[in-house]
């Protein structure tokens, strides 16, 4: 198994937002390693996917900042992120339906497929194209979707879109990928198999963090995992510590109590 | 000093129309999600409907301007019923649908009344004075009758289990359906108010216009301009956009000119897009 | 699957042939037809240049309403550049491309903060905005009766060649060579990566962003692109016809050019094309040999609507929408499953 780098590739600095009265994120701080697998967990309405969308370039931030490799990258675009090698994956089957599974992932490979507007048009960027072409298919193959790359999309199981989605990410070449809920609405079955998929990504080199309702997954993949309630950090630790913390249950056993006003 | 003063009931006058439109306008979008392209053509039918009925068969004015509300309000049954609906998940298609609504009506007004500019003598003589300013009964008219209309509008739509139907699907139309409301009910009553609203404004207009069939294209600027100003889906903005606009619009005609004016408010409209696009007044945008 | 040597050597052969005919039918075309009808076709030709600019800008999901006022910057621009500078009128037509260009990356950044409805609006009140200028300023723009008198494209005359383009039928092979080499610059970029990244925009802008598409950046050049050769096809339209002015320009027009892209269908490169094509020849024969002339706009709003409730994809979806019907009428069982492609 990895150990987690001691650098920290990626953290969030006294990170607030707000949505005009209504604090999302409260002074939230937490650092995510090189190598690691970052876990962010919370009852419903803690405040997780704002701090998601505000890491990924999606809102900027009321207060507080984001660093990527120690630069600040506060409130810059999404595609810009991108390109420094931040990359998000989207909840459910988030794909261009109207694409071929290759399209998809070609279209993930925009960073890597550069040429000028001449060349395009007048057919030049072929080579660049060419290659950009092996590398979609060669990480379809990663995901043991190759056979796969003519069909439109509309056409593939929900497990295999899951899996397109994150291959789509994969081809940008992140040095962090953010996953939005990888294992929402999956059974045991491939649950199972995206968690051996992450691991693997990880073994790439690719630093990751996400997002998760599913405890049973987070607890088993992560290095480690952050607790977030109430918009603000609750605990922070190694998956048996965080299981066994009492603030943790008591945050959740709160929320299914009170279901009711959580939101 | 003076023409300040005469200046601003001017502009009141034409507040009083604009909100009419506008507030139509607004219902339609807020039911429905479309953008009504023809709202101007409905006004212009509006105003037909009093150079037919008034000034060529001679039959009181009053009648006719009711009986421009009512047909047009039955237009808008008919848009609602062959376009809007079947177009219910397609508001692009639907406001497509409207544009080419907007010819059909253009054109059977041309082959009713000819292009040249329909002629109605003023159903009132005579004028009062208000400090100095000159206000025609005609036009005075206007504004009563748009405050009626517009005071009747608010009560209804406040009071009846209808008013509470309309803002429910206005406000979600899945929920509305959930909660037994019937949405076919709701945006047909939603399209008569509306259409019909544009097409009084425009019968009680029509003595003071001279209409044409093509006066709907700068109706339907002006009315754009007044819900992006006021933020779609705010009845309430609306009548304020109205008025704010109105103001603006005729305070530049008098002291430049009337192309300046449309210059000045087309670009407060694409000001308040860049800087607030659910507009000055609006709540949420729409998904 | 398909395999890629020798099938795809006859299917471009046969390709070619196709094309190789019909520039043959074009050619041939004008010498069918009667002077007034050339007018027509040379318009005809302008306006293909124009609807399948409109469609590229489609192409990531915006639809504008001010297009054909580009165009008509594109026209100004070519016409004053021609008559108070003495620009060369070839020349003058490029700088009207790119005058409509750099309009339409000056708009880009108050429009694409908005999308959808707020985005047609907006394009309809800078276009407006652009139009009551050309009103309100006579000078240079001549105000509401516009420019009249804009210089024609030069003749040609050489001691073995002379060509006059007051001639519709010249003018109408020059158009046509513009408008080709156009079409396949538009064609060309819809085929490269960068018309795979405006549908990606299109469909989901959100995760192409997250892959670091710079979604304004590609809004933006939609737009200048569509704008470019709207306004090539203005120029050629000012020095045709030789005047312009504010009314040409309204939304009126803007309205054909919608109902010749939604009638003939945006999904593909030639659904506009057919579009304007079939509209124009049933207004200007068919409707003006049965005398319903004043009716035009009538029916160019019933077939609107008409297309909008049940044709959807247009016209182009009608081919393969029949012969899958064709094949399911004949029910070949190998038919039953497949889908027109």
């Amino acid at each position: 198994m990895n150990v987690p780098g001691e650098r920290p590739i990626l953290e969030a600095r006294g990170l607030t937002r707000r949505f005009g009265g209504l604090v999302a994120v409260n002074n939230f701080s937490f650092s995510v390693h090189e190598d690691a697998i970052h876990g962010l967990i919370g009852p419903n309405g803690a405040g997780k996917t704002t701090t998601f969308n505000v890491i990924s370039g999606f809102y900027a931030p009321t207060a507080g900042r984001v660093l990527f490799r120690g630069l600040d990258i506060s409130g810059r675009k999404t595609s810009a992120l991108a390109a420094m090698g931040l990359v998000r994956t989207f909840q459910g089957s988030t794909l261009f339906q109207e694409f071929s599974v290759l399209d998809n992932v070609r279209v993930g490979r925009h960073l890597g497929a550069r040429a000028g507007f001449l060349s395009r048009l007048i057919g030049t960027d072929r080579i660049s194209e060419r290659e950009a072409d092996a590398k979609a298919r060669e990480t379809l193959a990663f995901f043991g979707l190759e056979e796969l790359a003519g069909e439109p999309v509309s056409n593939l199981p929900h497990g295999h879109q899951r899996m397109l989605g994150m291959a789509v990410a994969l081809a940008a070449e992140p040095k962090v990928l953010l996953l939005d809920e990888p294992f929402t609405g999956m059974n045991p079955e491939e649950t199972r198999r995206m968690m051996a998929l992450v691991r693997r990504i990880r073994d790439r080199g690719v630093t990751i963090m996400l997002v998760e309702h599913d405890m049973q997954a987070v607890m088993n993949l992560c290095d480690i995992i952050t607790v977030m309630n109430f918009g603000a950090l609750l605990v922070e630790g190694a998956p048996e510590a965080v299981r066994n913390d009492p603030a943790v249950i008591e945050a959740y056993l709160g929320s299914t109590d009170g279901a009711g006003h959580a939101s | 000093m003076d023409l300040l003063w005469q200046t601003a009931v001017n502009a009141t006058y034409a507040a009083s129309y604009m909100a009419l439109i506008a507030v139509g306008l607004v219902m339609i979008f807020g039911v429905m999600g479309v953008i009504n392209f023809a709202h101007g053509e409905l006004y212009m039918v509006g105003a037909y409907c009093v150079v037919f009925l008034y000034a060529q068969e001679t039959f009181p004015f009053l009648l006719a301007v009711a009986a421009g509300l009512v047909f047009v309000g039955f237009v808008g049954i008919v848009m609602e019923r062959t376009m809007f609906r079947p177009l219910r998940d397609n508001p692009l298609g639907g406001l497509i649908a409207s544009i080419g609504f907007l010819l059909i009506l253009q054109t059977l007004a041309v082959f009713g009344f000819g292009r040249r500019m329909g002629h109605v003598p003023p159903s009132t003589q005579g004028k009062i004075e208000i400090f100095g300013a000159i206000l025609t009964y005609q036009r005075l008219f206007v504004i009563v009758a748009a405050i009626l209309l517009l005071a009747a509008l608010w009560a209804f739509l406040k009071r009846s289990k209808f008013g509470r139907a309309l803002r429910a699907c206005a406000q979600d139309a899945e929920a509305a359906s959930l909660q037994g409301i019937s949405m076919n009910q709701t945006a047909r009553v939603a399209m008569f108010i509306g259409a019909g609203l544009a097409g009084v404004a425009g019968a009680l207009t029509a003595p003071l216009v001279s209409p044409t069939p093509y006066i709907g294209h700068s109706i339907i600027v002006t009315a754009f301009i007044i819900i992006i100003v006021g933020g779609v889906g705010s009845l309430e903005g609306a009548v304020i956009a109205a008025v704010l606009y109105a103001f603006v619009h005729t305070f530049v005609t008098t002291f430049f000119d009337g192309v300046i004016a449309n210059i000045v408010g087309l670009a407060l409209m694409l000001a308040v897009l860049i800087v607030r696009p659910t507009g000055l007044f609006g709540a949420r945008e729409r998904a | 699957m398909q395999a890629a040597g020798t099938g795809g050597l006859v299917r471009r052969t046969a390709w070619r042939l196709r094309l190789v005919f019909l520039f043959a039918m074009l050619a041939a075309l004008p010498y069918l037809l009667s002077y007034s009808q050339q007018e027509i076709a040379v318009l005809l030709v302008i306006n293909v240049l124009l609807v399948c600019s409109y469609r590229l800008l489609t192409l990531t999901g915006e639809w504008s309403l001010g297009h054909v006022v580009i165009m008509g910057v594109g026209a100004y621009a070519s016409a004053l550049l021609a008559k108070q500078f003495g620009v060369p009128v070839p020349l003058s037509m490029l700088l009207g491309g790119c005058m409509a260009a750099a309009t339409a990356a000056l708009l880009s950044f108050p429009l694409f903060r908005m999308k959808g409805f707020y985005f047609l609006i907006g394009s309809f009140a800078a276009g407006e905005i652009i139009r009551l200028i050309w009103k309100r300023f006579t000078d240079p723009f001549g105000g509401p009766k516009g420019l009249k008198r804009i210089d024609p494209f030069p003749d040609i005359e050489a001691s073995f060649l002379s060509v006059d383009f007051y001639e519709p039928v010249n003018y109408y092979f020059l158009a046509l060579a513009v408008v080709s080499v156009s079409l396949f610059v538009l064609y060309r970029i819809e085929r490269s990566r960068i018309g795979l990244t405006f549908h990606a925009i299109h469909w989901q802008d959100r995760l192409a962003e997250s892959v670091g598409v710079d979604t304004f950046r590609y809004r933006t050049l939609a737009f200048v692109i569509a704008s470019f050769f709207a306004g090539i096809a203005g120029g050629l339209y000012a020095h045709y016809v030789g005047a312009v002015n504010p009314t040409r320009f309204s939304v009126d027009q803007m309205v054909y050019v919608l109902v010749w892209a939604i009638v003939g269908g945006t999904a593909t490169f030639h659904g506009p094309i057919l579009g304007v094509v079939v509209l124009t020849v049933i207004n200007e024969i068919v409707l003006r040999a049965l005398g319903l002339d004043t009716a035009r706009p009538l029916i160019y709003g019933a077939i609107l609507i008409l297309s909008v409730l049940y044709l959807p994809n247009g016209l182009e979806s009608l081919g393969p929408r029949l012969q899958a019907r064709w094949r399911r009428w004949r029910g070949g069982p190998a038919a039953a499953g497949r889908e027109p492609a």
